[in-house]
């Protein structure tokens, strides 16, 4: 595990993501539709903390924010492979700190994240007319808050753990 | 016929011209008659148009319905629990209902649920069934202490028995991800059309019996095995800020 993860105040800012997500404001709704608060903290987390971390992390958000909906859905696989992605992004590529590639990410993020849910509804067989609504408003909702909360946390994880190069 | 050598004889013109105000009298009654009194209601009418009831009188007559439609509807409910008594139908007809909190309210998105302030030390049970003012909203999917969680009659997962009472029909209603679920019969030709009332079932064990749902939409006759209709709930999901927990 990496510096940041080591930092434990640091793990529970993900405590952050059940209460927006319980608390779904209003205002930051797109059509009814709210944004992943899920891809929006794990982004500048595994960008800055490794594969390993951030595929730690998005499992173990998945955790908490399955055991907040009742029925068979579950966030895990699709947070584990975006965790560990974007972890690797962040070694191998170079310094992601630009708006738009944020925004990018986020947008791809939170799309494959519907779409895995989508998936689970269609093969345990709960049918879904509203999904590609959902999908769509989620992943843009999502896209356009990422260059300002993902910025903030990237800006503020690698003050933290100047050692990462994220 | 007249005789011949006989002469016509006519009224005296002096007598004709002294009765004539009753001749015309006569007429104008006779005319009454024939017409029904047609002319003299219309003029009564218009004459008294100015001391015609207010709206006063009306509101008075609008209470006194009501207070007549709320003895009726007293007199039903007392025969229906009597009847349902009868029935060993009466599980949920003395059930209290218990006042909950909305705390969180995920009514768009992969999930359609609220989080409501009062769990399993105030009694909510899995299963009990959810109101709103207007009807049913959902059932208790799970329970903490101090929350439970209700998954909405729009949540993709949500499968209820429902009654349509005027065509005497089950049917599933189904959560459709969407703010209309979906209404699915059994039977090919069930009759319903838009504005048939959804309620659940009267015989229903597992949710409180005859709780409005919401209204018929829409219907698709052509729909594959089975018709199927567009439900519009009753009960305001995104305007409620307190519910009430009934036990089933």
């Amino acid at each position: 595990m990496s510096s940041l993860a080591r930092q434990r105040w640091t793990l529970a800012t993900a405590l952050v993501v059940p209460l927006l997500v319980l608390a779904a404001p209003a205002p930051l709704h797109l059509d009814g539709v709210p944004p992943s608060w899920a891809v929006l903290w794990l982004l500048p987390w595994a960008l800055v903390d490794g594969p390993l971390s951030g595929a730690v992390a998005g499992f173990a958000l998945a955790l908490a924010l399955d055991g907040l909906h009742p029925g068979p859905l579950s966030q895990a696989p699709a947070l584990v492979l975006l965790g560990w992605w974007w972890g690797r992004l962040g070694r191998q590529a170079p310094l992601i700190r630009r708006s738009f590639n944020l925004g990018l990410l986020a947008l791809l993020g939170a799309a494959a994240l519907g779409a895995s849910l989508w998936l689970q509804q269609l093969i345990r067989g709960l049918g879904d007319p509203a999904a590609l609504h959902t999908l769509l408003a989620q992943t843009v909702i999502t896209a356009l808050l990422a260059p300002t909360l993902c910025s903030l946390q990237l800006l503020l994880w690698r003050r933290l753990s100047p050692g990462n190069r994220g | 016929m007249l005789t011949p050598g006989r002469r016509l004889r006519l009224a005296p013109r002096r007598l004709v011209a002294t009765a004539w105000p009753w001749l015309a009298l006569l007429a104008v009654f006779g005319a009454v008659r024939l017409s029904k009194g047609a002319a003299v209601n219309d003029a009564y009418a218009l004459l008294s148009r100015p001391f015609w009831p207010g709206t006063a009188q009306s509101e008075w007559l609008r209470s006194a319905q009501d207070l007549d439609r709320q003895t009726r509807l007293q007199q039903l409910e007392a025969d229906n629990r009597r009847l349902r008594g009868l029935l060993d139908l009466d599980r949920a007809a003395g059930a209290a209902a218990l006042s909950a909190p909305v705390i969180s309210r995920q009514a768009g998105g992969w999930w359609q649920q609220l989080v409501i302030g009062r769990g399993g030390l105030q009694g909510v049970r899995g299963g009990d069934a959810v109101l709103a003012p207007g009807g049913l909203l959902g059932r208790v999917a799970s329970v903490t202490p101090t929350t439970a969680t209700v998954v909405l009659l729009t949540d993709p997962s949500s499968r209820i028995g429902v009654w349509v009472g005027r065509v005497r029909h089950h049917g599933l209603l189904v959560g459709a991800g969407t703010s209309r679920p979906m209404l699915r019969f059994i039977e090919r030709d069930v009759g319903v059309r838009p504005g048939d009332v959804v309620t659940t079932s009267p015989a229903s064990t597992l949710l409180p019996p005859n709780l409005t749902i919401g209204v018929v939409q829409r219907v698709n006759e052509q729909a594959v095995p089975a018709p199927e209709a567009v439900v519009q709930l009753s009960a305001p999901v995104q305007a409620v800020d307190w519910v009430q927990v009934r036990r089933p």
